[in-house]
């Protein structure tokens, strides 16, 4: 089967005007369907870089990245935009809900993105339950939920086009050890029902959740 | 997609209310501007119109004056500054079928009944048969006695005068007195004869009283046709062929009521762009308000493209929310244009009877639109650059 994620040589410099910065140097690697990995590492090794391309907000400079068998380096940007949006879940540190939402509309802009129009609120009521948020919640603003609520709010988000990863950005960073420890917990639920999980962390706690770890250390894998 | 688009665009104003409203308020205060400006100059421009458009089928031809100039009648008479019989009858046969009607004009003192002040008014000499085709008569009946006259009907007004009053001409009455038979309708001001507050006489009367047979002030052809141009180039040819020694100006009445239109139109057009400077400040404000709401977005921006939409979607939502700021305070404006128009036409015009006309219309029309146009284009490039911006630089934003 193919990987849902394969890169295959990839250097990323970041032209400055003292000089080149290479953030990535000819990374390899391969994730297949059905992972739970950590990516960690020291600042600046790299870390954030190899979020960015493999959420396809950033191209590489040499090399090749696959995203479910697609290269993506030829694509045009609105290309890029539908991949993110079909096969790949964003989940970051501080949420990053849209404060004049509710957490329905939250949850469904994604889904509204792919289908052009308001959709239904079925498969978002659904997709919060498999998150366990009270549905008492569901028509609240994001600032009137706790961060851990906040929290299984955007994973839903990020579950609601089906995608095929789902990128974690120091999921647990901005919570206390008991709400990081269920949203973990709710991680290696999602995971053991066939989502594949990528989790940027520098925590190794975090780190014990998953899999396999991937070790970055001065832009290569180490 | 639009549909949640429109939804943030809406409540985003309605969470930063008093920044819209006041950016509304800048639209508002533009399309007032204009529009008020445009119904005035509209109501002038018909103030006007409703004064002069019974004399746009004339042709006057007054005797060459050695440079132009329109001299209306009822000024000093020169014996070398006048059209001779025969210079009528040329004219006569170039307009026909076309009625030419001759005329004498002067000042002169009279009194209306007994021990009353000199008045000093215009007197007109015109051939009887030729009035009716001229002058309407709001009462009474056309004079064809030498005994009799006609009045304005502001001269009659300030004078008390009614039908059959009498006139007493000249100084003391040296010219002898006339019996009014009819008060002439209202016509404004005129290129061929002004008659509100005139006295008009038969011809006969006024060559013999002022010894001036076969001399005329002007001749007034009414052309039926409405081709005032082609009349005028007629007469031109005719009556000065010689284009050193020009016999006779010509005035096309039509024409130079489409100047004086053309002029106020312009005028118009001057202090309605005056107004537009107020439109400019406000997209001004619009410009610097969507950019405000781009930088504290931008991290919301960031996540949105993140997450899968495209930049258009992103520059649709500010097109939106500009869009909603220009829809409302144009309409706005355009509501309170009417009132201000009233107060303004009320005011300036001294009458609010042009204020529901189409061209009020097409003005307050124009003036929403050119706010909704002022609205989107200020707000394009906040859009763009919201659009533009590079979503993993956005996301990092604080």
């Amino acid at each position: 089967m193919e990987p849902v994620i394969r890169f295959a040589d990839v250097s990323k410099v970041y032209p400055l005007r003292a000089g080149d910065v290479t953030a990535l140097s000819h990374v390899s690697f391969e994730v297949e369907r059905g992972e739970f990995i950590a990516i960690m590492g020291p600042s600046g090794s790299g870390k954030s870089t190899l979020l960015n391309l493999m959420g396809c907000l950033d191209t590489p400079t040499s090399g090749d990245i696959f995203i479910s068998g697609i290269r993506i380096q030829d694509m045009t940007d609105d290309e890029l935009t539908d991949l993110r949006r079909d096969r790949i879940g964003f989940i970051f540190q501080y949420f990053n809900l849209f404060p004049l939402l509710n957490i329905i509309e939250n949850v469904n802009f994604p889904q509204m993105m792919k289908a052009g129009e308001v959709v239904d609120e079925t498969k978002a009521v659904e997709v919060l339950k498999s998150v366990h948020l009270e549905e008492s919640l569901h028509t609240h603003t994001p600032l009137e939920l706790s961060g851990g609520q906040q929290q299984r709010v955007a994973i839903a988000r990020a579950l609601i086009n089906d995608p095929d990863i789902l990128l974690c950005d120091e999921p647990t960073g901005n919570l206390d050890t008991k709400t990081g420890a269920s949203i973990m917990n709710l991680m290696t639920e999602l995971n053991k029902r066939g989502s594949t999980i990528i989790i940027v962390t520098h925590d190794p706690t975090i780190a014990a959740y998953t899999q396999r770890t991937i070790r970055i250390v001065d832009g290569r894998i180490a | 997609m639009n549909a949640i688009f429109w939804e943030i665009s809406k409540r985003n104003i309605r969470l930063h209310m008093l920044r819209s409203s006041l950016a509304m308020l800048g639209i508002v205060i533009g399309v007032v501007a204009i529009v008020s400006m445009g119904i005035l100059g509209n109501g002038m421009v018909m103030l006007v119109s409703d004064s002069l458009s019974s004399v746009g089928d004339s042709v006057i031809v007054m005797p060459y004056a050695g440079g132009g100039g329109m001299g209306m009648g009822g000024g000093g008479r020169t014996a070398d500054l006048m059209l001779t019989e025969q210079n009528f009858q040329q004219i006569k046969r170039v307009v026909a079928p076309n009625l030419a009607v001759p005329v004498h004009s002067t000042s002169e003192r009279m009194n209306v009944g007994v021990n009353s002040d000199d008045i000093i008014a215009t007197v007109y000499g015109l051939p009887p048969d030729d009035v009716p085709d001229m002058l309407q008569l709001e009462a009474g009946s056309y004079n064809n006695q030498d005994s009799g006259c006609l009045v304005g009907t502001t001269f009659a007004k300030d004078h008390n005068v009614k039908v059959g009053s009498r006139i007493s001409i000249g100084s003391d009455g040296q010219y002898g007195t006339l019996r009014v038979t009819g008060i002439i309708e209202e016509r404004g001001m005129s290129f061929d004869i002004s008659t509100d507050s005139a006295v008009v006489v038969t011809d006969k009367w006024f060559e013999n009283t002022y010894d001036v047979n076969g001399q005329y002030d002007e001749v007034v052809v009414k052309v039926t046709n409405g081709d005032t141009a082609t009349v005028k180039t007629t007469i031109e040819k005719q009556l000065n062929r010689n284009i050193k020694e020009k016999t006779v100006t010509v005035i096309d009445s039509k024409a130079t009521l489409e100047t004086i239109y053309e002029t106020f139109g312009t005028i118009t057009t001057f202090v309605s762009a005056i107004g537009g400077i107020s439109m400019i400040v406000a997209g001004v404000s619009i410009f610097n308000i969507m950019m405000m709401s781009v930088n504290e977005r931008v991290k919301e921006i960031g996540i949105m493209r993140s997450i899968g939409t495209r930049k258009r979607g992103v520059m649709t939502m500010f097109i939106y929310e500009a869009g909603i700021i220009g829809v409302c305070g144009s309409i706005a404006g355009g509501v309170l244009a009417v009132l201000a128009g009233y107060g303004i036409s009320a005011l300036m015009l001294q009458t609010t009877e042009y204020l529901v006309t189409v061209s009020n219309a097409i003005t307050i029309f124009q003036g929403v639109a050119f706010g909704i146009v002022v609205c989107l284009a200020c707000g394009i490039y906040p859009a763009w650059k919201a659009a533009n911006l590079n979503p993993i630089d956005a996301i990092r934003h604080e």
